[in-house]
């Protein structure tokens, strides 16, 4: 760019950053506006709630439903007040004064010479390393102890994207937001860097001397007084290297602690069976499911195989599957429901015993009778709907032997024996659900294993503590004081990704190294093995968790690597050839035969189980409910400083940067109370803060807090005073559920970062014809429905007012679809898609005003009443029309139409008018307000994709269909001379999916699977009636109610 | 176009190109399966120089490089902005030669840039490459002339080659 070129864009930037709301609105709009203007145009003046008659058959947000006039009044705009304006951090005074300074230099002539760059090759290139292509690695993620296969993109040996691998038994080529979000963490500059003892900074080999000699004190009494406090893990080599340490110190003991627990399913099949064991659900099995309180979807460790399974099923026709789900607050997975009940969490056990008891007295469920008094007893004079829950019972009987019921981690360990014991008496055992020896290391990982190291500490009965466990100061229950009595330990030893509430407590730092910075090995659920190795060298010093419990046993100086292969060689055994053995496990990305088989010949003992259950069932008393429940972007709060994942829409509530005190409309109105109103929430002489927010579907007479919020240590700037601290009134014996809590308010209001009402396709409250749609499934096999009628005005030839491009000539003509029936809102592609392509961050306060840069967006429409809502999630990115109202309103040509049919973005030809935004009918286009890339450090930049332009201020944005991707298929299918075939080229989103719910192809090729879906009978294209002929189709979502309820509703 | 950038070591691409007909793929050697060209490394500067030349004054910076196993930084010649991704495979593959963009190499004792590698200048081949073409084998030749009617064989070179030359923005823009 030559310096005038410079003058001119600068000058364009500050007369785009004056322009208020642009008011260009193509003409079809207009029409849309004044024809429904007779109709439907509700009273802006009304603040009141209309009435459902009036109100809009899916909406966002309560206040859409019921056309507040704030919610009128904000749909006029395209951004929020204040988008345009330039009053963050900077006044526009002293903006104008560095723009001034900026361009001064630039006078000078520092920009206009040509750039001293430098071309740095290898000293000696590695065999593997072909500068310019990339190279993938697999990998596992371990998250709670259990591992997601993963394969990760690495240029130049920089990571740059990670991806699902499908050979994983998990991930099947799929990645959470979580994995996916990996990278970001990995180059964050926050990060511990220094070992330190006491503030002072020491070395390694120094670390390794004074975990010797300490060890010899210790072992003195054969390690009485030596604790560690860890994660839990399946690691085959972790559990090696506890075995020795355990030799060499009998007495020492290992704790590990989950803030989510997941324990309550080894308990409950213990409680059912006789030992503890490993549940695992096969939802490709299932013809009837019911959840009970189990977020399946989107929560847990087997949550991608789960939706690719559950989504499989749900293929419309006599194979679909059907979904009941009980559940106190809105999930993804209570979003997928064929019928959904609202139930308090401390009632779930009542449900289930009702359930027992409606099926006892049927014939071929002897097996149950046992239980029958004590359920019979313990489900009298419940409220919830009995015809529904016979409905139900009805509807598993006809099922036996297909059917499924399952229950979640917040659920005791009671409810989880009954549901073995369902499961069981229907059949279900060896098909829907299976049974595996665990394969954790550590048989607990609760609260209790935690209140016993909590008891030791404070009996004075630990010397050395060495946590490897994630900020247990701030996860611990507030009942056991856990960050009090860590300073009472006289030496704790802390590895650690982050200086974060638990390093202020302890006396030794260790930087720990990030997962793709490590040797290492994990398992999943099922028990397979994956290796896991570093993608790079640690960045800052980390060391890996092996690392540390090896200096214990005087393996301090072995390292990861060989401490990892030491292990499997002599697992292997000298017979086999190891190095073959280790390339193979390193290029598969597992390790094959090492999956736990399911156990054979389980029965329950039903009167013991009876037995054991009556004391554990003890009635709850009537009062207000707390829960609390594991956070969707910030996990238990580890994830706190990933930028990526506080700014990511909750898949529910649509809040970024927070979390909130959600209740149900009607207890919300009784208590007096809407959505932004500060409390006190006080709970057992425990007191916190919280901003309450109105979430439709949560059930009434219950409160529920995400976890993960209110962080207050140092090192992570990120996670730092976000939110609301939860893990304040989380009590051992209440981890979960919690009755007797109180809000008051308090005379102060509190602003949301939320996304749920932007970028609304019909501004004004426009009629437009739904964007997301569903329909039974008897409608859907009725030929000549309502629904067909409805979905054929919705597609085909539509009236434009350009001449049609006829791309027949093109060889390929790349198209998308969407399948609404597979989607379940879970945000992997958001994930993916903001990984791919260099998408910044751009925090609370420019959310707030409208600026969020994601490329592909989830909008999640509720439909029927506030109170017992069915959902919709629906991605969108730019459908890429092929009449597109973004392109003949640029001034500069900066959006234009590739010869197959994509809808282009030529960053350096924009000059950042946003009349295209303005134009866009699907809000689809971003635009860089503000410099967010301007302060990206140099190790994030070594995490961007170099395959994608990095965007400056003053420039819109959108999806590209992954250009470079295609563009990258499209050369090597050109040197090969074999065209790209189908599925050669999948979009980010796509590939991230864990439900199949994206596809992307070539139209031209009659066979891809995008031209099927784009035939299909469910295909609708959104806003079809403006004429913009998208690219990208949308598949109408399905439901599959219970003919017995529908008639009934 | 440029004058000549000075550069770390004379490395001089008469010699090793004209003078003792190194093929440039044996330096560059990415050229035709990646992006980049590729600068090579420094090891294999030795894999003639560890024999050839190497107790020779000039050749001292590749030695350090080597044995302190730190790069050599070279200077960049040719440059094209940060949006633009310009693929070397395609190029080659489809019978571009080398001196097409990169001029005579072979007569340049420091390499200068020889095009000026503007947009328009890209487009005028991608709309009309037909001039610029040859036999995918002859690509680094530095003196290949067509025989007859240079339009005639262009045209059936481009047949041959199966040269679809794209000017839709993402072609280079992403």
């Amino acid at each position: 760019m030559s310096c005038e070129d410079n003058h001119d864009k600068k000058d364009a930037d500050r007369k785009a950053r004056r322009s208020r709301a642009l008011t260009i609105v193509s003409g079809v709009s207009e029409a849309g506006r004044a024809g429904a203007a007779g109709t439907s145009a509700p009273d802006a003046a009304s603040d009141a709630a209309a009435d459902t008659a009036s109100a809009p058959r899916y909406w966002r947000s309560v206040a859409e439903r019921d056309r507040t006039a704030a919610w009128e009044q904000a749909a006029h705009r395209e951004f929020p007040p204040g988008a345009s304006e330039l009053n963050d951090d900077v006044s526009r005074r002293s903006f104008m004064q560095l723009v001034g300074v900026s361009t001064a230099v630039a006078g000078f002539g520092v920009a206009c010479r040509k750039p001293n760059e430098k071309i740095v090759p290898f000293v000696r290139r590695p065999e593997e390393v072909t500068p310019g292509n990339p190279q993938h690695f697999a990998t596992a993620h371990e998250l709670e102890g259990f591992a997601t296969g993963l394969v990760v993109e690495s240029h130049e040996g920089r990571p740059t994207k990670v991806e699902g691998n499908p050979d994983h038994p998990i991930s099947l080529g799929a990645a959470t937001s979580y994995d996916q979000a990996l990278v970001l963490g990995l180059y964050d500059e926050n990060r511990a860097r220094q070992i330190s003892r006491n503030g002072d900074p020491i070395a390694w080999r120094t670390f390794l001397d004074d975990v010797s000699r300490r060890g010899q004190a210790l072992a003195a009494d054969g390690g009485a007084k030596l604790r560690f406090l860890t994660e839990p893990t399946a690691s085959p080599m972790l559990g090696d290297l506890r075995r020795r340490i355990i030799e060499k110190f009998p007495r020492a003991k290992f704790v590990s602690y989950s803030t989510l627990g997941g324990e309550a399913g080894f308990e409950g099949a213990r409680l059912a069976f006789g030992r503890p064991l490993q549940p695992r659900q096969h939802f490709g099995e299932a013809a009837v499911i019911l959840s009970l309180d189990a977020d399946f979807l989107g929560d847990g460790p087997e949550q991608l195989r789960h939706s690719r399974h559950f989504a499989a099923r749900r293929e419309p026709g006599t194979n679909m599957n059907r979904l009941y789900v009980v559940e106190p607050s809105m999930t993804i997975t209570g979003g997928m429901a064929d019928h959904r009940q609202r139930l308090r969490g401390l009632d779930v056990a009542a449900f289930t015993l009702g359930l027992i008891a409606a099926l006892t007295d049927r014939p071929g469920f002897e097996s149950l009778a046992p239980l029958a008094g004590l359920a019979r007893a313990q489900s009298a004079g419940k409220t919830w709907d009995a015809k529904w829950l016979a409905a139900v019972a009805r509807d598993l009987e006809k099922n036996r032997g297909r059917s499924l019921v399952i229950t979640g981690r917040r659920q005791p360990a009671a409810v989880h024996a009954l549901v073995n014991a369902l499961n069981v008496a229907l059949g279900n055992l060896g098909k829907t659900v299976t049974f595996g020896a665990p394969v954790l290391v550590d048989g607990t990982n609760g609260a209790l294993a935690l209140g016993s190291l909590a008891e030791d500490i404070a009996a004075g009965q630990v010397d050395t503590l060495v946590i490897t466990a994630r900020n247990p100061a701030y996860t611990a229950p507030a009942d056991l004081k856990f960050a009090q009595l860590l300073r009472r330990v006289p030496n704790t030893i802390y590895h650690t990704l982050y200086e974060d509430e638990t390093a202020a407590a302890s006396h030794t730092l260790v930087p720990a190294a990030h997962v793709l910075e490590s040797w290492g090995d994990a398992r999943a659920v099922d028990g397979t093995a994956s290796i896991v190795q570093p993608l790079i060298a640690p960045l800052w010093g980390g060391i890996p968790e092996s690392e540390i419990l090896a200096a214990f046993v005087g393996d301090g100086d072995v390292g990861a690597h060989q401490l990892v292969r030491r292990y499997w060689k002599d697992r292997l055994g000298a017979s086999q050839d190891f190095n073959a053995a280790w390339e193979r496990w390193l290029a598969d990305g597992v390790i094959a035969g090492t999956a736990v088989p399911a156990e054979e010949g389980l029965a329950v003992d039903a009167p013991a189980l009876a037995g054991a259950l009556s004391p554990l069932l003890a009635p709850k008393p009537e009062a207000l409910e707390l829960a609390f429940v594991r956070d969707a972007k910030v996990f238990d709060g580890r994830f706190g400083n990933n930028a990526w994942l506080q700014e990511l829409p909750d898949p529910m509530t649509k809040l970024t940067w927070d979390n909130s005190l959600q209740i149900s409309q009607t207890t919300a109105q009784k208590l007096g109370l809407e959505t932004g109103d500060l409390v006190s929430v006080d709970f057992r002489q425990r007191k916190m803060e919280a901003a309450v927010m109105i979430v439709p579907g949560h059930v009434d007479e219950a409160v529920t807090l995400p976890l993960g919020y209110g962080r207050t240590g140092e090192g992570e700037a990120v996670a730092k005073g976000v939110g609301f601290n939860a893990n304040l009134l989380r009590a051992s014996d209440a981890l979960w559920f919690g009755r007797g809590v109180t809000l008051t308010k308090l005379d102060e209001r509190y602003k949301f970062g939320l996304t749920q009402d932007h970028w609304t396709m019909s501004p004004d409250g426009r009629d437009i014809p739904p964007p997301a749609v569903e329909t039974p499934l008897m409608q859907l096999l009725k030929e000549g429905s309502e629904f067909h009628q409805e979905l054929e005005a919705r597609r085909g030839p539509a009236a434009t007012i350009h001449t049609p491009v006829d791309y027949s000539s093109q060889k390929y003509k790349w198209a998308m679809a969407i399948d609404l029936n597979r989607c379940t809102g879970c945000n992997a592609c958001v994930t993916a898609c903001q990984s791919e392509n260099n998408i910044p961050t751009v925090g609370k306060a420019n959310v707030m005003k409208g600026r969020e840069m994601h490329w592909i967006r989830i909008d999640r429409y509720f439909s029927g009443s506030v109170e017992d809502p069915t959902v919709i999630t629906q991605p969108l990115a730019c459908v890429h029309c092929e009449s597109a109202p973004c392109e003949y309103v640029c001034p500069v040509n900066a959006t234009v139409h590739s010869d197959e049919g994509l809808n282009e973005m030529a960053y350096n030809r924009c000059i950042g008018t946003r009349y295209c935004s303005n134009n866009c009918p699907y809000k689809v286009r971003r635009f860089n307000f503000l410099e967010y890339n301007g302060d990206v450090t140099a190790a994030r930049q070594m995490g961007m994709n170099p395959d994608v332009t990095v965007r400056s201020r003053g420039i819109m944005e959108k999806c590209s269909f992954c250009v470079q991707r295609i563009e990258r298929k499209r050369i090597d299918s050109r040197i090969a001379g074999v065209p790209i075939a189908d599925g050669d080229i999948q979009t980010a989103c796509q590939q991230g999916c864990p439900s199949a719910a994206i596809t992307f192809g070539s139209l031209h090729d009659t066979n891809s699977r995008v031209s099927k879906l784009h035939a299909s009978p469910r295909r609708y294209d959104l806003l079809h009636e403006l004429g913009t002929r998208p690219r990208t189709a949308y598949l109408a979502r399905v439901r599959n109610p219970n003919p017995e309820l529908a008639r009934a509703e | 176009m440029q004058d000549p950038i000075e550069q770390p070591i004379q490395f001089d691409h008469r010699h090793h190109t004209r003078d003792e007909g190194i093929d440039c793929r044996y330096c560059h050697n990415t050229v035709d399966r990646s992006p980049h060209a590729s600068i090579p490394p420094t090891q294999l500067c030795l894999n003639c120089h560890s024999q050839v030349w190497n107790k020779s004054p000039l050749l001292e910076p590749v030695r350090q490089s080597f044995f302190e196993n730190r790069p050599l930084e070279w200077r960049r010649v040719y440059k094209v902005p940060e949006f633009v991704y310009f693929n070397h495979s395609i190029h080659v593959n489809k019978g571009v030669g080398c001196a097409s963009c990169h001029g005579r190499v072979d007569l340049m004792a420091a390499v200068e840039k020889a095009t000026p590698m503007t947009m328009g200048w890209c487009l005028d081949c991608h709309r009309n490459p037909e001039p610029n073409l040859r036999p995918v084998e002859e690509v680094t030749n530095m003196v290949w002339k067509a025989e007859g009617d240079p339009a005639e064989a262009g045209r059936l070179l481009a047949a041959k080659n199966e040269v679809h030359t794209r000017t839709s923005c993402t072609t280079c823009h992403r």
